[in-house]
């Protein structure tokens, strides 16, 4: 087992230097650049040097080094941001479930999520229950390597707030870069905040709601007090009882003196009402994540000026029709209904706010709210501003990324076709300066057909069973593929030694299949997404691990 | 309390000088030629109410009101107080934290839901305030809070401002875990017992004690270091210093007796005791110990120690001078509660006025805001129900719940707007957003089974997390 | 629990060790030793009363007179047979006793925490065999409870699986079984399958929480109930046939009993009804269309959306014991009146229906008041009193003999001092089958224990 996890290793590190080129340079010419920090220039030239962005303008002209791309046609963007999501950090082994960021309701996963919680940190010597730790880092918790964040970057995502997935405590979050392969190079800013979300523990206190707010206060309470203690220790440790080390309450003490925000996930008015309840009894520098309910409560947010990191997951139903089944209410049809219109709303009530992905399963659902968003009432360029600076105003990053302004980290995207439509299309994506290219051929159509080419081909069915052998190196293994298709959605699992994966996001593409799955290897959980194109009875394709990219082959059951 | 009338009184009278009513019009009412059970001083025939910036002005006859002020011709129609629920859970989103024996730093102030459907349905029973509870999954509960039902109204308008702390105390079955078995290789829960229950309360007000002085002997600089804010404990020494109502489910007269008697020796008395379905048994104890109790009108056989009980427990308490209210612990019983005040005429026969104060005036003495509601009095506010016609025949309905002057409950308007909802929601269900998938899709909801028996009527505060 | 030594209580079954556990001694000895009281028989003149009688006219300042466990005179100056013990009527008014049709009274008597009080449901689906007539108690607390208040007859049946069993009319009156019933094996109750998330079935409690069942998986297994109902049908046809056929010719070989089809022939075959329990309208349109199908004679128990299906109801000639109207509606966003103004609605829709409180026992009490409530939301204070009287009687099929007050009829009589539906009503006499009945019960010895306690 761990032999395996050498090889794909070294696997790994040959992909990493082949792409690196140091001291390269890049000229983008005769594009729209949307700055925005600043006017947008309708045809100029960006130059990218050094992971920096050099210069800009309609005047600049291309260093004689640089690689040009002649980008007429196509506009600039900074890199977008998405300011709440697990990117980089692994899912719970249990599958998906439990509320993701300003997941709001999962109740299903919540154990499960909590278990894979425990175990990872089972090592703790906390005084507190895991779910319950302040101190939990999610720098931590996050894996290196440029591939995860495919499908993001490849979207124009090259930054993104990282948090961890569990817990009412569920760690202090950092920004990154999409790209790089190390943790401490890809990190933007850390710790940028502490995370509570509106969970219980099950099994221990706090087992219920009402438990979670208790267990809080006391928390914080404690952390007041030990700050207080161990300062007049310092002063003067004579006369007085040692006061404890305790790092869960150490950890706290940036956010008792204001001086880390904490970023609240609650999604409906009753949540962000108890959240900003608790903000306001422990003053503390609060911020709302989800917040699809927060156009409710402008008042409330503006008094105490708490912005939203907003959720473009946008609520739909997803339930089947069934005669049998019991109506939906009012509350959750208007709640659907509202819910796109609510950006607009925050803007009108100059609540700071930006986009984020919400857990969202496919990366085109956010820009497919951006759009609703529109629709409903936002400015495209408010939407522009909230996927960018906005973003990194809030994040604290707004002097590094956000804008197209020299001097800044070269995170840029340039987009042909329109930004909220399905002509939408990255070519290049940079990320601290580096290049990522894509071509638009071979790539999958989205779910609901927002594939380059605008409509959907009719998918075939790829569903079925697949004997599939994975060219692990020295040590083929072998694995079944059960996969059941829907439309274009592929739901099942991907069995082997390793044992029974459900997959996620699975999708039909134009000639085959593509999934993700989390397997347990050597006591990690490890994240792969799986491509396969299937020809007649056979299928070939690639399992693309946080260590590089297996390829495999197989044969389709009859 | 006398004196508390009689200054409220002067205040009101103070109130509505013309002067001061100049360009007020929230929370203006006049209810005209009503059958008006005052819950004080008797029943008043064919007279009007003038409700003035939420409070009651004046009562009497012909009465007017500056134009533009919303005028209720009552005429047939009977005008109780607003009436108040000493034991809901209505409006709580988590009501039980049962991991440990002792919550008492939660609070259900925490958990309210000012959208939860169960006010609106209370609201249309003539209720108007009650006092939420945790639940009884442990001998010491969490902090309660006591509300109006402002539905419609942001969810910091519920609490009654002023309003005296509670917080939730239980014994017996729920508390020991009765119905739950502990798995293989789980320890069960101290305590198993009701004996272990008693010590577990009395243990907890020892820590309280001492965590006490040493507050006080830091205060008085005896200490250097500030001692711990103890969320658990700080309720508990409120109960100690008589700010903090003890609310204290349970049915044998015995456990009863016990919570008393461990209030006696730590120097407090007891708010009420809820539920009682023994009280009849240990009435004269209660009148001296000074307790109030709220009860079920009739609840009994739901459960072992809900056996040995009897509908003439109001009657007896009554009869023992002892505070008596009735409660619903239930979003379905909340709804009746007038049937279940009428029922105490019939057992055991406590007077009309005696049986309607057990869910208006009396509720309110028990949670501790009787300076402003549970009767109709001038001074008091506007809390009113009116109904189709006696209150307490079978017969009637509310018609109209008012809080504070505002309607909040219309029985004429909530007709008018069902068809206006129903195309809402039809226009709403052909939003895309709204529409099933085209094939696939998540599991769709399993149809709601209605409650059939009356197997959770008695109790709902059960020993579980619900 | 285990201690109980079970033998010694085998004479009062559920109650003795109910009382056991619980140690209420003293209480419990006063208690058992009441329910054998069976009343007083004698020959009744209740005179100078308002007498309702709910299938005719309210005769004013009338008489009624009992006798021979009957109604034998009804009217202004009827005659008093010599002898008979004479009750002034002044200011009271005399109604049939009360009939709740969907009651477990008996059967269960503390249903949490004592399961071993609990005879409402046997183990597994089929149990058409089962006869509640045999397992109630005639001395559970309930009936007294009960009877005082003006309820003298109820449908007592068992729960739960697809067909639970066969319910009886009894009185509420009575040392043993058989001196109660009324209709000893009077319907089978079946608990007709539908899409639900567990327990199911007459105070089910329905879904514990947690994991949802898929819902494919739901619709399956309710398809199968129905498929597995309509094949026991045939099979209790087939059954019939055999043992017929047999009984005609004895050289035919000899069929083996079998108790559950054997007790399901006559339902079967529509000479006694079944109940069927549902509420959505879904279900009762499929149970209309069972019926239609199998030509059995159907009524339907609970029965919320019944008004919405009252064409096929109509058609199929289906009435509806309409349980537990104080039970909350069921959807979020249904009108707060939903099960209030149902019965109305049926009335306005030409449903027949009765009003039952679908209560285990203890709280059956509360059957007026649930009529009046039904009453206040639009059915009007008559039709209210009918459908706790005459209406049920005659859905029960019992209405030759009891459901108002008329000559001939068995003398289940209230005599109260008001309105039969106002809670604050006094009853003041109480007649079963003639029989005076003590006006006492577990809660008025409970009360007299201890309401002079200083």
């Amino acid at each position: 087992m761990r032999s395996k996890l050498l090889m794909l290793s070294f696997a790994a590190i040959c992909t990493f230097f082949s792409v690196a080129v140091s001291g390269q340079s890049y000229a983008i010419t005769n594009a729209r650049i949307v700055t925005v920090s600043g006017a947008t220039i309708e045809r100029g030239t960006v130059v990218v040097r050094d992971g920096l962005i050099h210069s800009v303008g309609a005047n600049v002209s291309p260093p004689a080094d640089a690689t040009v791309f002649d980008a007429a046609g196509s506009t600039i963007y900074p890199g977008f941001i998405d300011a709440a999501s697990n990117l980089g950090v692994p899912a719970p082994a249990a599958g998906p479930g439990g509320g993701g960021p300003g997941g709001g309701g999962g109740g299903g996963g919540q154990a499960a999520a909590a278990a894979a919680a425990a175990a990872a940190q089972s090592g703790s010597n906390s005084n507190y229950p895991a779910g319950f730790r302040p101190e939990v880092d999610v720098l931590d918790l996050i894996r290196a390597g440029d591939s995860q964040f495919d499908a993001n970057r490849n979207a124009g995502f090259t930054t993104a707030l990282s948090m961890g997935r569990t817990g009412i405590f569920s760690g202090q979050s950092a920004v990154i870069n999409l790209a790089g392969n190390s943790v401490s190079s890809m990190t933007v800013k850390a710790p940028f905040a502490h995370h509570i979300s509106f969970v219980t523990i099950p099994g221990t206190y706090p087992g219920s709601l009402l438990g979670t707010f208790s267990a809080l206060r006391q928390i914080f309470n404690d952390a007041k007090r030990l700050q207080e203690m161990q300062r007049a220790y310092a002063a003067d440790p004579k006369g007085m009882r040692r006061p404890e080390t305790d790092k869960s309450l150490e950890a706290l003490f940036p956010v008792i003196n204001r001086q880390m925000p904490v970023v609240f996930s609650a999604n409906r008015e009753l949540e962000i009402n108890r959240a900003l309840d608790f903000m306001k009894e422990y003053n503390l520098v609060g911020i709302i994540a989800g917040g699809q309910e927060a156009w409710k409560l402008t008042d409330r947010l503006k008094a105490q000026n708490v912005p939203v990191l907003l959720s473009l997951n946008f609520p739909r139903r997803t339930a089947a029709a069934s005669p049998d089944a019991d109506p939906e209410t009012l509350d959750i049809l208007r709640f659907r209904a509202e819910t796109p219109k609510g950006p607009g709303r925050l803007a009108q009530a100059g609540i700071k706010f930006a986009f984020s992905s919400g857990g969202a399963t496919s990366i085109a659902d956010y820009f497919s709210g951006a759009g609703k968003a529109v629709e409903g009432g936002l400015s495209r360029d408010a939407a522009i501003r909230a996927m960018t600076l906005g973003a990194a105003e809030i994040l604290g990053v707004s002097d590094r990324v956000g804008s197209i302004e020299a001097g800044k980290i070269a995170n840029l995207v340039v987009v042909k076709g329109d930004l909220f439509g399905r002509d939408r299309f990255a070519s290049h994506v940079f990320v601290d300066g580096r290049l990522f290219e894509q071509k638009e051929q071979p790539r999958p159509a989205g779910p609901g057909g927002r594939g380059p080419g605008g409509a959907a081909p009719a998918a075939a069915n790829f569903g079925g069973t697949y004997t599939i052998s994975i060219d692990v190196p020295g040590q083929p293994l072998p694995a079944t593929l059960n996969l059941q298709q829907q439309g274009t959605a592929i739901t099942g699992t991907m069995v082997s030694q390793l044992g029974t994966s459900p997959i996620s996001n699975g999708r039909a593409t134009g000639n085959g299949f593509s999934f993700s799955a989390t397997v347990q290897f050597g006591g990690a959980s490890i994240d792969i997404t799986v491509q396969g194109a299937v020809s007649g009875a056979n299928v070939s394709g690639t399992v693309d691990s946080p260590q590089g990219n297996i390829p495999f082959t197989g044969t389709r059951n009859p | 309390m006398r004196k508390t009338t009689v200054f409220l009184t002067i205040v009101s009278l103070l109130m509505i000088s013309p002067t001061l009513l100049v360009g007020q019009s929230k929370g203006d009412l006049l209810i005209k030629n009503a059958t008006v059970m005052t819950a004080t001083k008797g029943t008043l025939e064919g007279t009007d109410i003038l409700v003035q910036n939420g409070k009651i002005a004046r009562i009497g006859k012909g009465l007017t009101a500056g134009s533009g002020v919303r005028t209720i011709d009552a005429t047939g129609k009977y005008v109780t107080p607003g009436i108040i629920d000493a034991h809901s859970h209505a409006m709580v989103s988590a009501i039980n934290e049962g991991s440990l024996a002792v919550t008492s730093m939660t609070r259900i102030d925490d958990m309210l839901n000012p959208s939860d459907i169960s006010i609106y349905r209370a609201l249309a029973g003539g209720v108007t305030g009650a006092l939420l509870l945790h639940g009884s999954a442990n001998p010491i509960g969490g902090q309660s809070t006591t509300v109006k039902f402002k539905w419609g109204r942001p969810v910091n308008e519920f609490p009654v401002a002023g309003a005296p702390p509670g917080i939730k105390f239980a014994l017996g079955e729920n508390v020991k875990r009765s119905s739950s078995t502990p798995q293989p290789g789980q320890t069960p829960r101290y305590p198993r017992t009701r004996m272990g229950t008693m010590e577990v309360i009395r243990d907890a007000f020892i820590r309280a004690r001492e965590y006490k002085q040493a507050w006080d002997d830091f205060r008085a600089k005896k200490t250097r270091v500030q001692p711990r804010i103890d969320e658990e404990l700080q309720p508990m020494v409120e109960i100690l210093e008589g700010k903090r109502k003890v609310h204290c489910h349970g049915y044998r007269s015995d456990e009863h007796l016990n919570i008393l008697r461990i209030a006696e020796e730590f120097g407090f008395k007891i708010g009420t005791l809820q539920h009682g379905l023994e009280a009849f048994k240990i009435a004269p104890e209660i009148a001296k110990h000074g307790a109030g109790v709220s009860i079920f009108a009739d609840s009994w056989s739901y459960k072992l120690e809900a056996y040995d009980s009897t509908p003439y427990t109001g009657y007896v308490l009554w009869k023992n001078g002892v505070n008596v209210s009735i409660n619903s612990d239930s979003a379905e019983r909340i709804r009746r509660l007038n049937l279940d005040a009428a029922k105490m005429m019939k057992y055991g026969g406590v007077p009309e006025q005696d049986s309607l104060r057990m869910i208006t005036l009396n509720p309110a003495i028990q949670l501790g805001i009787d300076n402003r509601t549970g009767s109709i009095d001038v001074g008091k506010d506007a809390d009113i129900a009116i109904w189709s016609g006696h209150p307490f025949s079978s017969l009637s309905l509310c018609e109209m719940t008012i809080i504070e002057g505002e309607v909040y409950f219309d029985r004429a308007k909530d007709k008018t707007m069902r068809e206006q909802l129903a195309k809402e929601k039809a226009d709403l269900e052909k939003l895309e957003m709204n529409r099933a998938p085209g094939s696939g899709g998540t599991q769709p909801r399993v149809p709601t089974e209605r409650d059939r028996g009356h197997y959770s009527h008695g109790d709902e505060d059960g020993g579980h997390e619900r | 629990m285990n201690q109980i030594k079970i033998s010694n209580a085998l004479k009062f079954a559920f109650l003795a060790a109910a009382i056991l556990v619980s140690g209420i001694a003293i209480s419990a000895q006063s208690d058992a030793s009441q329910q054998n009281k069976i009343g007083r028989a004698g020959t009744f003149a209740i005179v100078g009363a308002r007498i309702v009688t709910v299938s005719g006219a309210v005769i004013e300042n009338g008489t009624v007179v009992i006798r021979d466990g009957k109604i034998t005179a009804v009217g202004v100056g009827a005659a008093i047979p010599s002898g008979a013990e004479r009750i002034d009527g002044k200011g009271l008014s005399v109604f049939p006793g009360m009939i709740d049709a969907s009651t477990n009274m008996g059967l269960a008597e503390i249903p949490q925490g004592a399961n071993a009080t609990m005879d409402v449901q046997e183990v597994g689906t089929m149990n058409a065999n089962a006869k509640a007539i045999t397992g109630i108690n005639p001395h559970s607390s309930h009936i007294n409870v009960t009877r005082v208040n003006g309820i003298t007859t109820v449908l007592s049946h068992p729960t739960g699986g697809t067909v639970s069993g066969q319910g009886a009319v009894i009185n509420l009156n009575g040392a043993r079984q058989e001196d109660m019933a009324v209709v000893p094996v009077h319907s089978l109750v079946i608990n007709f399958p539908r899409v639900t998330g567990g327990g199911g079935g007459f105070g089910g409690g329905g879904f514990g929480g947690g994991q949802q069942a898929n819902f494919n998986d739901l619709i399956r297994r309710r398809d199968e109930a129905v498929e597995d109902l309509k094949k026991t049908f045939r099979e209790v046809e087939a059954y019939a046939k055999v043992v017929e056929a047999y009984q005609k010719d004895k050289s035919l070989p000899t069929p083996t009993t079998s108790l559950r089809l054997e007790a399901m022939i006559p339902y079967v075959r529509g000479q006694k009804p079944i109940v069927f329990t549902a509420e959505r309208e879904r279900d009762i349109r499929a149970i209309a269309k069972f019926v239609a199908d199998t030509k059995v004679k159907g009524i339907i128990v609970g029965g919320q959306d019944a008004w919405k299906a009252a064409d096929e109801l109509k058609k199929n000639n289906i009435a509806v014991i309409y349980t537990n109207i104080y039970g909350l509606p069921v959807q979020q966003d249904d009108p707060y009146d939903y099960l209030f103004e149902a019965p109305s609605k049926m009335l306005a829709a030409g449903v027949k229906f009765s009003i039952s409180t679908g209560d285990t026992g203890a709280e059956a009490r509360d059957l007026p008041y649930h009529a009046g409530l039904a009453g206040a939301y639009g059915l009007g204070k008559d039709e209210a009193l009918k459908a706790v009287t005459l209406y049920p009687a005659q859905i029960l099929g019992i209405d030759d003999r009891l459901g108002s007050i008329e000559v001939g009829k068995m003398a289940n009589v209230v005599v109260a001092d008001g309105d039969l539906l106002d809670p604050r009503t006094n009853i003041k006499y109480v007649f079963i089958g003639g029989r005076l009945i003590p006006l006492t019960s577990r809660h008025t010895e409970l009360f007299d224990s201890f309401k002079d306690r200083k």
